[in-house]
């Protein structure tokens, strides 16, 4: 018995060596990793399978189809950029395994849009990026302590933080509906309480708060939230949950005749997975919602134009909604970073030049960037506007409002920012 | 089967640690990387091989208690800035506790009530996390080892520091579990799972013993969701999903619950999968639907081809096979 | 008044569709004694065969009868083609009592891996087929509309169904023969593997209405990552054993049980709750009357 425990820890311990051995390793590059004469190598952690991965597994295929069209009109400096796409099921663990694989193995020269708080906590404390030099650009999450230079150096947010998107609709709703009932429906974890947080700070007061447990979202647990919400005479309700809870919420809601006025958060507002979460359009129809980009439906914004067709081409038939238009966006950032990092980008390069010119980057959103040597801060605004009759997130009037604020104490203000041109072709210059 | 003395398993031990060292200076920092992951999963699935193995019980929540372990290692370092070490022991304190409690639950239930409520408990006990804020919620909280010591010199990366404190505390763990299997608590043990009612006959406690088989067994998920905590730098209530439950039953299953002999195996395996499965599908131009799910598709078939054809495990397969082999 | 009277309604209305799980689940226990933990992927599978069927025909009813049947016949494979092989293999020895909770686990795995390349990862939707919107009550809207009203209604018709089917035809008697005595019921004459077989596949008729029910209880949508699907064979499981596992009825009790606690617990508590009343419930239940609602004494030993 124990013999036989030797033999095999031996054995196993060989075959692993052997293995660790035989693995090839990238031979050497010439100027930087992940970087060679003909391609830049990016590499995407992000759920594609498990319970966190409808709607966000669109985003690494709407970078890609950005980056496909980049490539066929020259790519970045005569360099294509090619997109690694790793799962990582929405697990911290699998996400420090994924983002090793792609730093070791992959070579890539940097990350890009990782996604999820407590992932990008774990890869920031274990891989430690800022350690290696590896630029982490443009997080997916509203968490605002990503935007801290000193703490994560190499990281950069572009979300409008959780803690913004609160204190920007505290401001709103002070300005449309003030001395109305107020209710709350939040995730019982720090996606919520960051937001409960800019609430306060706010001086907002709800009639009723709700907390659902992430997961918990269903057809009776919803019940429970509207018996409570109409049993307060809340009539104005924030959902600021994921979609399936939004979705779940305006269902039930529509069943039970509870009509109050409707805020949906940014994070659970997308109308397109909303509607392919079977709700339709109808219950929808002029609640009222943020976004920082530019309405998926208005065609005549150059931005939407240009992605919804490079999109349509690359899938057609598929859906241009939020999710896309967002993640094309963040490819597009992505790509002017690189062309300012200059003709032979280095990690080093593209760090320094996202600090020196990020500010001044064209992109789709409504609101600035505002990335300086001192803030990883990207968005910092929100727009608010009301679900059209088919579902469509639309501006009031056609006008967008915004409104810009910070993640700490600062005023809310309305934004005068106009946003420059595209570049010609939405190709970086 | 004739057993080796104390102090050749001590030689044995000591050996495969300096293998482990120079190994450590030979690989790549990926490979330390996943090397050290195959410790936390060996020392995780010898925690099963104990419980199931050994004395019968099953439980399907083991990804709770590596929670357990995890946040009290976490919490030792931050509030007490405790020397990793004494975290660890704290997280096998903690988690062995947690574990007696459980003991005593399930000392009273067996087969799938056990299973059903291990599952529940998998479930339910990450989102207490989020109720308080000492959990630090959803993002959880940090658990910093620090870095090697400077004299290894500027080239000695943070992995390779990983992979030796656990591989170095899976050696000790490993060496003290068989001494437990030796002793008279494993022989019973290996009793009770025969037959409870023989072993009852025979004078033996059966509620003593499985509330001591599932204390010691959740004492090394605790030690492993130290570990686990360490490689990835932090404690939070998604790393410690239902999957990775399932993940360790699936990696103790691949080695054979009867045997610890084959630890290894089920734990290079649900290292390896990920990689195999990207090379399969790469290979055979899969589409994205594919290519994402078909670790999870070969995982679960190698489990049941497993249980259907080599129930007890490959390595006790091959020893019975020999066996009968020498008989003849 | 109007929000104790919902509540009890909500509570009703999953304990009902948890009930269906949980008789699948003691159906396959009563058989084989065995907890089929892929049951839940099982309802999946056969909810997707039932969309498919809806793209066609557009009826609701036919969709449902059709995963109905799909739901048996899958079920009856997996009996066939593997539960047999597996129990055959690890009847005796060390593991013989872990064996087939791993191996339905696995199957759990292939099950979900195999829905997802075909049918992919997004949210697919079937519509309900009666209206969701609540009945009136003076000026208050119950949680309660023509869609639950069939829920409850479908839940009970089938309930009763498999109980007559149970005590007119001895089924349930040469059921539990087959699973506790096999050798002694063959020689009395009953066709053991028939039998076994029967039980799965009653299951999977179950958990296929079961999956069926539990997305038109909300806006129709489902995907192979559903929450909903894998709390279903949570709550499924720990209604059933609530219940004794080993009885109907006490199958159905114990989903109502489950269905009712919770909704008062996230009502008159907190929907931070969620996940953890479930657990305690269950251990509540387990340390004062370990052998279920309605059980057989030393159950918990089999």
């Amino acid at each position: 018995m124990t013999r036989m425990n030797r033999r095999a820890l031996l054995s196993a311990s060989a075959v692993l060596a052997v293995a660790a051995l035989t693995a090839t390793a990238i031979p050497a590059q010439a100027s930087e990793v992940g970087v060679s004469s003909t391609e830049i190598k990016l590499g995407i952690t992000i759920p594609m399978t498990g319970s966190a991965s409808p709607g966000y597994n669109k985003i690494p295929g709407a970078m890609k189809a950005y980056f496909d069209y980049l490539n066929a009109n020259g790519g970045v400096n005569g360099r294509k950029i090619t997109l690694k796409v790793e799962d990582d099921q929405y697990v911290p663990t699998q996400a420090v395994a994924k983002t090793n694989k792609l730093i070791l193995q992959d070579k890539v020269m940097a990350l890009i849009s990782p996604l999820g708080t407590a992932n990008n906590k774990a890869v920031a404390a274990s891989v430690n990026p800022a350690r290696r030099g590896i630029p982490v650009m443009f997080v997916n999450t509203g968490f605002s302590g990503f935007a801290d230079v000193k703490k994560y150096p190499t990281t950069y947010a572009i979300l409008p933080s959780y803690i913004m998107e609160a204190k920007i609709m505290a401001e709103y709703i002070k300005d449309n509906f003030e001395g109305k009932t107020l209710g709350l429906v939040y995730q019982d974890d720090d996606f919520g309480t960051d937001a409960l947080k800019g609430f306060a700070s706010s001086g907002i007061k709800f009639a009723v708060k709700v907390p659902y447990a992430s997961g918990s979202q269903s057809a009776a647990t919803a019940a429970g939230w509207v018996q409570k919400l109409s049993a307060a005479k809340a009539d104005v309700v924030i959902l600021f949950g994921v979609s399936s809870a939004t979705a779940t919420a305006l269902g039930v809601a529509a069943s039970l005749k509870y009509a109050p006025q409707w805020i949906l958060g940014s994070v659970g507002g997308d109308a397109t997975t909303i509607k392919t979460l079977g709700v339709p359009a109808a219950v929808l129809y002029n609640a009222v919602g943020a976004s920082f980009a530019p309405a998926t439906t208005d065609t005549a914004d150059e931005y939407v134009k240009l992605f919804s067709d490079i999109y349509a081409k690359a899938y057609p038939g598929s859906a241009f909604d939020n999710n896309v238009l967002v993640g094309m966006n963040t490819a597009f950032v992505a790509a002017q970073a690189i062309k300012a990092a200059g003709n032979n980008p280095t990690r080093k390069s593209l760090l320094a030049a996202i600090d020196a010119k990020g500010a001044s980057f064209a992109s789709a959103a409504l609101v600035p960037l505002n990335y300086s040597k001192t803030s990883h801060v990207g968005y910092n605004g929100y727009w608010f506007g009301k679900y059209s009759p088919t579902g469509d997130l639309k501006p009031v009037d056609g006008k967008y409002v915004l409104y810009t604020t910070d993640s700490g104490s600062g005023a809310v203000v309305k934004s005068t920012w106009k946003r420059p041109a595209m570049p010609a072709k939405g190709l970086p210059e | 089967m004739h057993k080796l003395s104390n102090r050749v398993r001590i030689a044995i031990f000591i050996l495969l640690g300096i293998a482990i060292y120079f190994l450590s200076g030979a690989v790549d920092e990926l490979r330390v990387y996943q090397g050290a992951t195959v410790a936390v999963y060996v020392v995780g699935i010898a925690s099963i091989i104990l419980l199931t193995g050994y004395s019968g019980q099953v439980s399907l929540g083991q990804g709770a208690l590596l929670g357990v372990g995890g946040y009290a290692a976490a919490l030792m370092r931050i509030h007490y800035n405790a020397p990793v070490w004494i975290c660890f022991a704290v997280a096998i304190l903690v988690a062995a506790a947690a574990g007696a409690l459980l003991g005593l639950a399930a000392a009273r239930l067996s087969g799938p009530y056990l299973a059903g409520t291990t599952l529940a408990l998998a479930v339910g006990l990450p989102s207490i996390a989020n109720q308080f804020a000492v959990l630090g919620g959803e993002q959880g909280l940090l658990f910093d080892v620090g870095f090697p010591p400077l004299s290894f010199g500027e080239e000695f990366t943070q992995y390779k520091w990983f992979f030796w404190i656990a591989s170095l505390a899976t050696l000790i763990a490993i060496f003290w579990l068989q001494n437990v299997m030796r002793s008279r608590y494993g022989r019973s043990w290996k009793a009770v799972r025969g037959n409870d009612v023989a072993a009852e006959l025979a004078g033996i406690n059966l509620t003593r013993n499985k509330t001591l088989a599932f204390t010691l067994s959740a004492g090394l998920a605790g030690l492993s969701g130290a570990l686990l905590a360490m490689t990835i730098g932090t404690v939070s209530p998604s790393a410690f999903p239902l999957a990775l439950s399932f993940s360790l039953l699936t990696g103790a299953v691949l080695s054979g619950v009867t045997t610890l002999g084959g630890v290894m195996i089920g734990a290079v395996t649900l290292v390896a999968i990920p990689d195999i499965a990207g090379a399969v599908a790469s290979r055979f131009g899969s589409s994205e639907a594919v290519t994402n799910n078909l670790p999870g598709l070969l995982v679960s078939t190698l489990l049941i081809l497993t249980v259907l054809f080599v129930p007890n495990g490959p390595v006790e397969q091959m020893r019975a096979r020999r066996e009968h082999r020498v008989k003849k | 008044m109007i929000q104790l009277l919902n509540t009890i309604l909500i509570g009703l209305t999953s304990g009902a569709i948890y009930a269906l799980m949980a008789m699948a689940i003691v159906l396959v226990w009563r058989s084989t004694r065995v907890i089929n933990f892929a049951q839940a992927g099982l309802a999946l599978a056969s909810t997707y065969i039932g969309y498919q069927v809806f793209q066609i025909v557009d009826n609701y009813w036919i969709a449902l009868f059709v995963a109905m049947a799909a739901g048996a016949a899958l079920s009856a494979f997996i009996e066939i083609a593997f539960m047999r092989l597996l129990l055959k293999h690890t009847s005796s020895g060390p593991i013989a009592s872990v064996a087939p909770i791993i191996a339905t686990l696995g199957l759990l795995g292939i099950v979900k891996a195999i829905i997802t390349m075909i049918w992919g990862g997004q949210d697919a939707v079937i519509k309900p087929p009666l209206s969701n919107t609540g009945f009136s009550l003076g000026s208050s809207t119950l949680v309660f509309s023509p869609m639950k009203l069939a829920i409850i209604t479908s839940v009970a018709v089938l309930v009763l169904i498999f109980s007559l089917f149970f005590q007119k035809t001895n089924i349930g008697l040469a059921l539990r023969a087959s699973a506790y005595a096999p050798e002694i019921a063959r020689l009395a004459g009953v066709k053991v593997d028939l039998v076994r077989t029967l039980g799965w596949a009653l299951s999977g008729a179950a958990g296929a209405v079961a999956g069926l029910l539990l997305t038109s209880n909300g806006n129709g949508s489902f995907s192979p990552e559903s929450m909903e699907f894998s709390l279903l064979l949570i709550s499924g499981f720990i209604a059933a054993v609530i219940g004794g596992l080993d009885s109907l009825v006490g199958a159905v009790l114990g989903g109502v049980v489950l269905g009712l606690v919770t909704s008062f617990v996230l009502m008159y508590i907190s929907g931070s709750l969620f996940f953890i009343a479930p657990f305690v419930v269950l251990l509540l239940v387990l340390f004062i009357r370990p052998q279920g609602i309605i059980g057989v004494k030393a159950g918990r030993r089999a």
